[in-house]
């Protein structure tokens, strides 16, 4: 099947590296990736979402201010951009690496069951772990989408990655036209208001739909108490919580939200074949990506959190009315930048050779990072939600990162003790004997 | 792929059928008939004869009006979509045979997946452009690609995955149910608390004018504060917000249960609006909420089951005729029997309901929609049979021969419905949108079909595909595919089928 195609490109590196060595580096990036995503989904976990707009109107330089702005300049979306782009890579590995047997299952129908496996774990860490920012749902039916284009050339693949980010930077101008028209609306039906004339059905409507859009920004109190309640309570309350809210969230970013996991998923396939992810690039080429990668999309960041979400949470009102395009145009191309850039760092780190013991650890995180992400819900809704030790929005936004660090210690050791004496981690295990419809071996062969 | 040597495990995907002896296919017939059966359906909604506006026939069922919209739907509505879901299933398998069967590169995954993908694009086109909300073609694109790894089961396994399918629907209407029986009983609740604190006040009221007598003072301002409700200073115990809130779930779900008159007057004003972005920006929404949130709660299970069956009972040789002919017959008469039997039963649960939804909740353990996924399931497998034992018989052979010419064409006449209807009924062309009756409405169905039966007959005549067929194939191949029939058999890579069956849609 593979053989036949005349256009396929050169997977064939110019320098010949191992097999083994190739795995390492996508692991260890996987690995990285994969603890670097708890930053992110950690407020999910323990607070509530009300905090974000607080801390952001506060002071810039209060703690949580500080770390905010650290997280949204520097990892904010790029692992989840890096998860997506090795989740490319590793379809690729998986059906060009598997040569067809006559007459039995094909390649292409274990990677669907693969994937049809993959939607229902994540239906089953939103809606049993509890998990709401679940991505593995979506990450299966994005998958879905690829097969097709797993043998297009690169520069093809990066293309369509980025017209999947145009057309998520489209849909959100017409959001934003949207708001700015309510927004016009509004001042116009104030102005008629002023000179004192009666105001018609549709004025009086423009005003009190602006109106309620500023007012939905705002806390509100009687909303926060109950949800801190609900999620310091046991397990069935939650769960029914969860249901409408997994059910929309699932809904909705899948319909609106695939072009942000698409686009990376093509960029990652064509970058894997370029030889990006696989350490097969020059140490000045890796070099000038991470120069260019931070460069760029750490500026980027920047301009994003100072001049946009900042000024938006200050005032929605003088952010509508300054700006015609929203910064948050700039998110598709940060991720991309910064992501490539950490991938690069993180290659120039393993050539180095400096930090041998923590790119092995790295890589053993990311070797099983199917377990390790259902295992950071388990572990997180354990230590906040109510059945467990009830930790919800009791700490401050910085103190959360104590548990993180606790987190990633736990799981760097546990993954090197686990892969000691078995093959896979135990959701792979599972996965796997899912996907083949017939159990795995599990335990290390003694080699 | 080649021939599995285990037949037993895996055979099951690449042995394309032996075809009957008759020229008629019935699948085509079957396509042609939900194409135009559906289409009395959807006149509903291209048309203006709202959902809203049944409900107001619901409370007189003794019309002429309401005998004829009950007709309807209990012969078609949701059995069409079916068929066509049905029909689809067992077309992808029949697609991934024939595939296989001449080994061709690409492979048959790579043109499955890429066949669905671009009949979601039709779909999204038939939605954003042609301005159809109730577009299919994008649901059954997402579902088939869902579906692609189950084509390998046993015709048994396949069947168990339908009924899981369907009972997993069954399962979602009655849910729906119970988040409103909640409702109520919340609202009961609160009622309770609601009188509670009328009493109270009354009673409180009652007590201090008491206290005011007996102390034998002179009323002053502040006692008649005290005891008057009408002042805005007597102090009333009120609901909580989230009190008040719950009273207004159960209120607002009464309501929208009752036929609203402004809401068609408002659809009527916005779809005869004349630019084509006024008329966008409003379906829109409609349409979004279809695709995303139909397809996760309910399409999936909807047209998963019927996809599914399609695969097993083309597995089984159903639709060649290969089973008994009192298979047939008893499919077909039990099928369409029960399917009659449990819709007449829902408009009758539904009539209940809309006179007075508090009774029917209290009075009934299951919603009146509660057995749909079995009605339209088991009566458009009634309707397979009867076709199948038709084409058979060769009774009506002229008929169903042009019905499979319109079936053949099926994805081109879909989108010429859409095309067609909404230039007929919106702002944009005709503006006859909520203007005509009812029956009427039936007829511009019954010319559309007249129109649309005789250009598939003449078309086929000359061509090998609809012009729609046509693009979507040269589209999967990436390659412009031959139009004309007598070029048929040519050089190896153009997919030229002498069978007539190839459109599948």
């Amino acid at each position: 099947m593979e053989n036949n195609s005349s256009n396929q490109p050169l997977l064939a590196p110019p320098a010949p590296v191992s097999k083994a060595d190739r795995l390492f580096t996508i692991d260890m990036i996987r690995g990285f990736a994969l603890l670097g995503i708890l930053m992110m989904n950690i407020p999910g976990f323990g607070i509530d979402r009300s905090q974000f707009a607080s801390i952001l109107q506060g002071s810039p330089l209060n703690a949580d201010f500080k770390m905010s702005a650290f997280i949204l300049i520097y990892p904010e979306g790029t692992m989840r951009g890096l998860f997506s782009m090795l989740f490319g890579a590793g379809m690729v590995l998986f059906t060009l690496n598997k040569t067809e047997k006559p007459g039995g299952v094909t390649v292409a129908e274990y990677y669907y069951r693969r994937l049809l496996w993959l939607v229902l774990f994540g239906v089953f860490n939103a809606y049993v772990l509890l998990w709401e920012g679940d991505i593995l749902y979506f990450y299966g039916l994005a998958g879905m989408l690829l097969y097709p284009f797993r043998k297009a050339a690169p520069k093809w693949l990066i293309a369509i990655g980025f017209l999947c980010f145009f057309i998520n930077v489209y849909k959100n101008q017409l959001w934003w036209n949207e708001t700015r028209e309510k927004r016009h609306d509004y001042l116009e039906a104030k102005a008629a208001e002023k000179r004192k004339e009666k105001l018609n059905e549709k004025q009086q409507a423009a005003i009190s739909a602006w109106t309620e859009m500023e007012n939905n920004r705002k806390p509100d109190s009687a909303r926060i108490k109950e949800n801190v309640s609900k999620m310091r309570s046991g397990y069935g309350t939650i769960f029914t919580y969860f249901i409408p809210r997994n059910a929309d969230g699932e809904t909705w970013w899948m319909y609106h939200g695939i072009w942000d996991f698409a686009g990376m998923m093509f960029v990652g396939m064509g970058l894997f074949y370029l030889g990006f992810f696989s350490n097969k690039l020059a140490t000045s080429t890796y070099l000038m990506i991470l120069i260019v990668g931070y460069g760029v999309g750490l500026t980027a960041g920047y301009i994003n959190f100072y001049e946009g979400q900042v000024k938006d949470i200050a005032s929605l009102s003088a952010y509508v009315d300054a700006w015609r395009w929203p910064h948050w145009h700039l998110y598709d191309l940060r991720r991309l930048f910064v992501s490539t850039g950490h991938a690069a760092l993180l290659i120039l780190v393993y050539r180095s050779g400096l930090v041998n013991w923590l790119m092995k650890a790295l890589a053993n995180v990311g070797q099983m990072a199917f377990s390790n992400y259902l295992m950071q819900s388990i572990i997180c809704t354990w230590y906040f939600y109510g059945y467990g030790f009830g930790n919800y929005n009791h700490l401050r936004f910085y103190q959360l990162y104590y548990v993180v660090l606790a987190v990633w210690v736990f799981q760097l050791i546990f993954s090197s003790i686990w892969l000691k004496y078995f093959q896979f981690g135990p959701f792979e295990w599972l996965w796997r004997s899912l996907t083949y419809w017939k159990k795995q071996p599990m335990l290390k062969v003694a080699s | 792929m080649n021939p599995p040597p285990n037949p037993s495990s895996s055979g099951e995907l690449s042995t394309p059928p032996t075809h009957s002896n008759s020229p008629i296919n019935a699948l085509d017939v079957l396509r042609g008939k939900a194409l135009i059966g559906g289409l009395l359906v959807s006149i509903w909604v291209f048309g203006g004869f709202s959902t809203n506006w049944q409900k107001h026939l619901f409370l007189f069922p003794h019309g002429g009006n309401y005998k004829l919209f009950a007709a309807v739907s209990l012969f078609l509505q949701g059995k069409m979509q079916a068929m066509i879901a049905l029909v689809f299933g067992a077309g992808l398998l029949l697609f991934a045979w024939r595939q296989n069967a001449k080994p061709s590169t690409p492979a048959m995954p790579d043109l499955y997946m890429r066949r669905l993908l671009w009949l979601m694009a039709f779909g999204l086109l038939n939605g954003l452009l042609f301005l159809w909300p109730y577009d299919l073609l994008f649901h059954l694109g997402v579902v088939g690609i869902l579906l692609f790894p189950f084509m390998r089961l046993q015709p048994k396994g396949l069947l168990v995955a339908a009924i899981v399918c369907l009972i997993i629907f069954c399962g979602k209407q009655y849910w729906n149910y119970a988040d409103d029986k909640k409702t109520y009983t919340k609202y009961q609740a609160v009622m309770v608390i609601a009188k509670k604190i009328e009493k109270d006040s009354l009673a409180q009221r009652a007590k201090d004018s008491t206290r005011i007598v007996q102390a034998g003072k002179p009323f002053v301002a502040k006692d008649y504060r005290l005891i008057d409700s009408t002042n805005k200073n007597f102090k009333k115990d009120t609901l909580t917000k989230k009190q008040a809130g719950e009273k207004d779930a159960w209120e607002g779900l009464v309501k929208s249960m009752k036929y609203d008159e402004k809401q068609d007057a408002d659809k009527k004003k916005a779809m005869r609006k004349s630019g084509f972005g006024d008329l966008y920006n409003y379906i829109l929404p409609g349409l979004q909420e279809r695709e995303a949130r139909y397809t996760y709660t309910i399409g999936v299970w909807e047209l998963g089951m019927m996809i599914l069956l399609g695969m097993a009972l083309l597995k089984l040789g159903f639709f060649e005729g290969k089973c008994t002919k009192s298979t047939y017959w008893i499919l077909a008469i039990a099928g369409i029997g029960i399917g009659l039997l449990l819709g007449y039963y829902r408009l009758y649960l539904q009539n209940v309901s809309l006179v007075n939804y508090e009774k029917y909740i209290t009075h009934y353990w299951i919603p009146y929609n509660q057995f749909i996924p079995i009605e339209r399931m088991i009566m458009a497998l009634g309707y397979a049979a009867a076709v199948v034992l038709a084409v058979r018989s060769s009774l009506f052979s002229k008929l169903l021969s042009a019905a499979a010419d319109t079936g053949r064409m099926a994805l081109t006449n879909y989108l010429v419905q859409s095309i067609f209807l909404t230039l007929f009924f919106t702002g944009i062309g005709m503006t006859n949108y909520g203007k005509l009756q009812q029956w009427q409405l039936y007829l511009v169905v019954l010319e559309v079909a007249v129109v649309q039966v005789v250009y598939s007959v003449i078309w086929l005549r000359h061509y090998q595909h609809g012009p729609a067929e046509w693009l979507w194939r040269s589209a999967i191949h990436w390659k412009w595919q031959p139009w004309h029939k007598n070029r048929k058999a040519g050089d190896e890579n153009t997919i030229a089928n002498p069978d007539p069956s190839t459109s599948i849609y």
